[in-house]
């Protein structure tokens, strides 16, 4: 195998966040494993040289062991800084007793550039050697490959002690986490108090879209912090943002992505938010917010 | 049985220059993060179900002692602070870990972390604590409880999916703020841990990673695919989206809500969002 | 266990031990120089606090007094934790275009003992505490007292805090707990009614500068600082605006009569941008980002609005008592915080000492202000509050003295310059000042200093 690889879990050929973008980081080279590799290696096109290996229900422990086994001669193992990437990569490092390199921006030859303080910071590391890294995702975009090759191979097996999976349970439509929501309507401090934020929440629904919020709202306990966009917070990329009552600081702005279709409701016409706004609406946000329910018949 | 909370001593509120990437730290904002808070409370209450001691421990300086009189006050059994010097940029995970278990007095039964660290924020501690400790792990959980002799989880994935897990000790689980607060320190207990006593343990130093230089974050370019059209004229056109049909930016300034609520709606509508 | 809910206030206990010898409530300025006296003298002594840590509640920074710790702390000055001393002290009158600034400068100020510094409450409060826990007081924070505890006879014997199982039983309370003290309240301590007469709303926020900048455009080097005093930026409602600076930032905002924002209708934020924008403050903060913002309440009653200073096991000491000086050009709380703790400390300890908590056992503290800065200063200042709030200064004499100054330098070739008498006279007019009024004030203003 490669001297740089990516290495990605597949669940039911579902690919984790950041997959095609941790490819191009890789320099098209990849081990797909899971279950539903071969679906999963259509939809990554940056993918030029794949190895695909069917290893069933995910199990960080086992795979480690089983991953180390295969992976001594790659000098730069690299995965997305998703659920199962972050869960699978220090035990991977442990396994192959070198460095990890956790929540990278950049990956080079020697070490990787990571972000620290909630992505507020950026440090070099060096790796002196052989290292494994996780690419946090929806940094890079990708790197269309001109051709793809894929091969076959099965892992040794190995033991170690994990969990039992139950089952996986759908999103629940509030839920849906909104690194991929298409559509996303903001609460910002302007809504002025956690029930403008539920009804905010409510009419996204009713317009098939997710709620977010500002650290301020978060902070206030007015909705759970895992709605928070920004950079300490998730980072989307809705096609529509519809902003209501934020003024659009950096460290919001810095999460958001670039949507196609940007909407903010503000009193304030030239804050960034308005700015960057596609339709700026100048008016009170808890009021255009309850003629809106009062419009959508939203209660 | 021996349920171990780790909590990481950082500052919650620490600001960045944005300049020159310079971390100002306060030790007077600094504590634990609210996933180890809730890491805290899931410890306390597994080791009330199962009957055995909780201890909290924490991988940090002198100041860090202040977690743990905390952690007495709401009821933890033990404290202990494993003495190191706290260097949060260039640290990892493996070495916090090992200086960790190295400072424990027992081997725990189970560990609960926190999902990730407010400095580092790698999540990747837990992880190495159970591969130390050859113990199953359950990470980034939104849900734990106890069911019997089990522990019960809930841990997210992403796409909003969810997996429940089934595990028994040795496990090591790391928790999201989500669902949870910690209890309430009652007054007396709060008094007796200003003034407690806290062990330290020095097993050793940490090992740092070797770094370059360290800056404020900005967003690293994307990288936008190679245009396919054949005239460099086009690739140009292509790149710089010089033709593509866009709609200004519209500012307006409704006389009533009810007027801004439509215009908002029609905007939608124009661009397919609703009917 | 009990759960001491917000709701229950006063609650009657029987016989109890005491936890603590003294509880101190608040630890602001007032509260940690109170423990930090008892504990001095061997006395148990417990410091609850609100906020997580002292100071978290009280972020603004201003200009502090330090010569009151000459007696609580030997050369306070090489451990306080200082942003800049002040050697330059400006007072400012101005209309919305013109400014008649009175600049004084001087280096003593720079030197020990040293005068007026500017620092950041978090750091001040913090540090002021850690005195008192290094004495051998015990700090409670993130806990809120919720009531008192009274014995049959209705003596205050401890408080009762939001936390579980939280009553604390002492042989003194001292309620440090700020302005409009809930507790000096709920002992009955403070006259029914009226309160918001005595209140000011101070706004503040703090822009982030270099030092570097902030040294040249404020005339300073090192550690030097400059306390800027303004009158007339408040478009009459009574109150001031001030400008201080830190070591790298400056603190900017208005301090406003309660009364006169509720009846004015505008918002003190609008003011303070008002303030940023004048012509005379505009190039001193360009490009000041804004790392903070607070609003807190002031009292500024003085002399007169004090409530009553001791009861039967209970003291109370700083902005809980009333003993801010905010009168316009004057912001003083925290010097005399300090001082009406170490007193108040002194006193509880004395009492604790002879056996007799009651309001007689306390008395002493009543006399020690009396004999200190404390009440001095404040029944000597007594009248000036009133004055410089007065409709007259507030609204008619910035103009009037603006426009006297401007006349006197403007050049209006080929007229003749006018006389002085003749410009008095217009600027009076102008601005609806009678002289007669203006010299009255004038008296009263002398007198009130003297
Ligand atoms: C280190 C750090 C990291 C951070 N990370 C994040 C992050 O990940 N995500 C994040 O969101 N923030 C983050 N922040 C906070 C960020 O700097 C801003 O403070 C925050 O995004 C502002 O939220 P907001 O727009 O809701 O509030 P504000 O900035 O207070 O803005 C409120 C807006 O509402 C408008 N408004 C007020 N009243 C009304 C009304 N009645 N009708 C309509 N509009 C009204 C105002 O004009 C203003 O534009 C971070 C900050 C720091 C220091
Ligand atoms: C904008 C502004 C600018 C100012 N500038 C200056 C200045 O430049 N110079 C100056 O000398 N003064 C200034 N002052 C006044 C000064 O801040 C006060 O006079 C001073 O802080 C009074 O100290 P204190 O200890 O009495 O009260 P505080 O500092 O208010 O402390 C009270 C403490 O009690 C705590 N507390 C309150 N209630 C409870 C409770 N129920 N249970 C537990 N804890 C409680 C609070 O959290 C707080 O820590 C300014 C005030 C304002 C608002
Ligand atoms: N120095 C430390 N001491 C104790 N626990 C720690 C320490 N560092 C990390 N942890 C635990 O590991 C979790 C994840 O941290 P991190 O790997 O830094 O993101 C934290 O929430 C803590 O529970």
């Amino acid at each position: 195998m490669n001297r740089v690889l990516a290495v990605l879990v597949v669940r039911d050929g579902v690919l984790p966040l950041g997959a095609d973008e941790t490819i191009a980081e890789a320099g098209g080279a990849a081990l797909l494993v899971g279950t539903g590799a071969d679906k999963a290696a259509t939809e990554l096109p940056s993918l030029s040289a794949g190895w695909l290996a069917d290893n069933g229900t995910f199990a960080p422990g086992r795979w480690a062991r089983q991953l180390a086994a295969v992976l001594r001669d790659t000098e730069r193992v690299l995965l997305p800084a998703s659920a199962d990437g972050r869960d699978l990569a220090p035990r991977l490092a442990a396994e192959l007793r070198r460095p990890l390199l956790a929540g990278a921006i950049r990956v080079n030859e020697t070490g990787a550039e990571v972000a620290r303080w909630g992505g507020r910071v950026c440090v070099d590391l060096v790796a002196d050697g052989p290292f494994v890294a996780t690419l946090q995702p929806g940094v890079r975009g990708p790197a269309p490959a001109e051709a793809q090759t894929l091969t076959g191979i099965s892992l040794p097996e190995a033991d170690a002690r994990d969990v039992t999976v139950v089952e996986v349970l759908d999103p629940e439509p509030g839920t849906v986490d909104l690194a991929e929501a298409p559509r996303i309507f903001g609460a910002g401090a302007g809504l002025g108090g956690p029930e403008a934020v539920e009804l905010l929440g409510e009419v996204a629904a009713a317009l098939g879209a997710s709620l977010g919020a500002t650290r301020v709202v978060t902070d206030a306990g007015w909705t759970g912090y895992q709605r928070q966009i920004g950079t300490t917070g998730v980072v989307v990329h809705p096609e529509l943002y519809v902003a209501f009552g934020i003024s659009g600081a950096a460290q919001h702005l810095g999460g958001l992505g670039s949507p196609g279709h940007v909407v903010s409701v503000n009193t304030d016409p030239s804050c960034p938010m308005t700015a960057m706004a596609d339709l700026g609406i100048v008016a009170d946000a808890p009021a255009v917010l309850a003629e809106l329910a009062r419009l959508l018949e939203v209660r | 049985m021996l349920v171990v909370a780790a909590l990481r001593w950082s500052d919650q509120r620490a600001t960045v220059d944005p300049l020159t990437g310079e971390v100002r730290t306060d030790p007077r904002t600094s504590g634990a993060s609210a996933a180890d808070r809730v890491a805290l409370e899931h410890a306390l209450r597994i080791a009330e179900a199962f009957d055995g001691r909780c201890l909290a421990v924490t991988v940090g300086p002198r100041e860090a002692d202040e977690v743990l009189r905390e952690a007495l006050a709401v009821g933890a059994h033990e404290v202990i602070r494993v003495e190191a010097l706290a260097e949060t940029i260039t640290e990892d995970g493996s070495e916090t870990a090992r200086l960790l278990l190295d400072g424990l007095p027992d081997r725990p039964d189970v560990v609960v972390c926190g999902d990730h660290s407010a400095d580092r924020g790698t999540g990747s501690t837990p992880a190495f604590l159970a591969q130390r400790l050859g113990a199953c792990q359950a990470l980034g959980l939104v849900e734990l409880t106890v069911a019997g002799e089990e522990l019960r989880g809930v841990r997210r994935l992403d796409g909003g999916r969810r997996e429940r897990l089934v595990f028994g000790p040795p496990a090591v689980c790391s928790v999201e703020p989500a669902d949870l607060g910690l209890r309430r320190a009652s007054l007396p207990a709060t008094i007796a841990a200003r003034r407690a006593e806290i062990p330290v343990a020095r097993p050793g130093s940490l090992r740092y990673l070797r770094a370059g230089g360290t800056r404020a974050y900005s967003p690293r370019p994307r990288a936008l695919p190679v245009p396919r059209e054949a005239a460099p004229h086009q690739r140009l056109l292509a790149l710089t989206g010089a033709l593509v049909e866009r709609t200004p930016p519209q500012l307006v300034r409704p006389a009533t809500p009810e007027e801004a609520a439509r215009e908002l709606l029609d905007y939608l509508r124009r661009h397919g969002y609703a009917e | 266990m009990t759960y001491a809910g917000p709701d229950s206030r006063s609650t009657v206990v029987g016989e109890s031990t005491r936890t603590f010898d003294v509880v101190v409530v608040g630890a602001g300025p007032a509260g940690s120089a109170a423990a930090l006296e008892v504990a001095r003298v061997g006395h148990s002594v417990a410091l609850v606090e609100r906020g997580p840590f002292p100071g978290s509640k009280n972020v603004y920074g201003g200009v502090v007094y330090g010569r009151i710790l000459d007696e609580l702390v030997p050369r306070w000055w090489e451990r306080m934790p200082v942003q800049r001393w002040v050697t330059r002290r400006s007072t400012m009158v101005m209309t919305p275009t013109q400014a008649l600034t009175l600049d004084f400068r001087t280096q003593d100020w720079g030197k020990p003992p040293y005068n007026g510094a500017t620092a950041h409450r978090a750091d001040l409060d913090s540090w002021l505490a850690e005195l008192a826990v290094e004495a051998g007081a015990v700090l409670i924070p993130s806990t809120v007292a919720t009531g008192l505890l009274r014995d049959t006879s209705g003596a205050v014997v401890g408080v009762r805090t939001d936390r579980p199982d939280g009553d604390l039983t002492a042989g003194v309370v001292i309620a440090c707990d700020g302005v409009n003290s809930f507790l000096a309240k709920e002992a009955g301590m403070y006259p029914v009614g009226g309160e918001s007469a005595h209140l000011t709303l101070g706004v503040k926020q703090t822009l982030a500068l270099p030092r570097q900048t902030i040294e040249e455009r404020f005339g300073v080097t090192g550690r030097d600082g400059v306390d800027i005093e303004i009158l007339g930026c408040t478009r009459g409602i009574p109150g001031g605006g001030f400008l201080y600076t830190n070591l790298d930032s400056v603190s900017i905002g208005v301090v406003l009569g309660l009364e006169g924002v509720r009846d004015g209708g505008t918002r003190p934020e609008e003011l303070v941008a008002d303030l940023k924008r004048h012509p005379a403050i505009a190039p001193l903060i360009k490009g000041g980002e804004q790392i903070e913002y607070s609003a807190h309440l002031i009292p500024e009653g003085g002399y007169h609005a004090m409530p009553e200073l001791v009861g039967d096991g209970m003291l109370v000491a700083g902005d809980a008592a009333a003993m801010c000086l905010a009168a316009g050009i004057w912001l003083e709380g925290v010097n005399f915080a300090l001082g009406a703790g170490m007193y108040a400390g002194r006193a509880a300890a004395a009492a604790l000492a002879a056996g007799d908590v009651s309001r007689r056992g306390l008395s002493g503290y009543r006399k020690l202000l009396e004999d200190s800065f404390v009440l001095a200063d404040h029944r000597r200042l007594r009248q000036l509050p009133g004055l410089v709030l007065s409709d007259r200064v507030q609204r008619n004499y910035p103009g009037f003295v603006c426009d006297l100054v401007q006349g006197l330098f403007q050049v209006d070739n080929p007229l003749p310059k006018p006389g002085l008498r003749k410009l008095l006279l217009r600027s009076a007019k102008d601005n609806g000042v009678r002289l007669r009024e203006l010299a009255r004030d004038a008296w009263t203003g002398m007198r009130g200093l003297r």
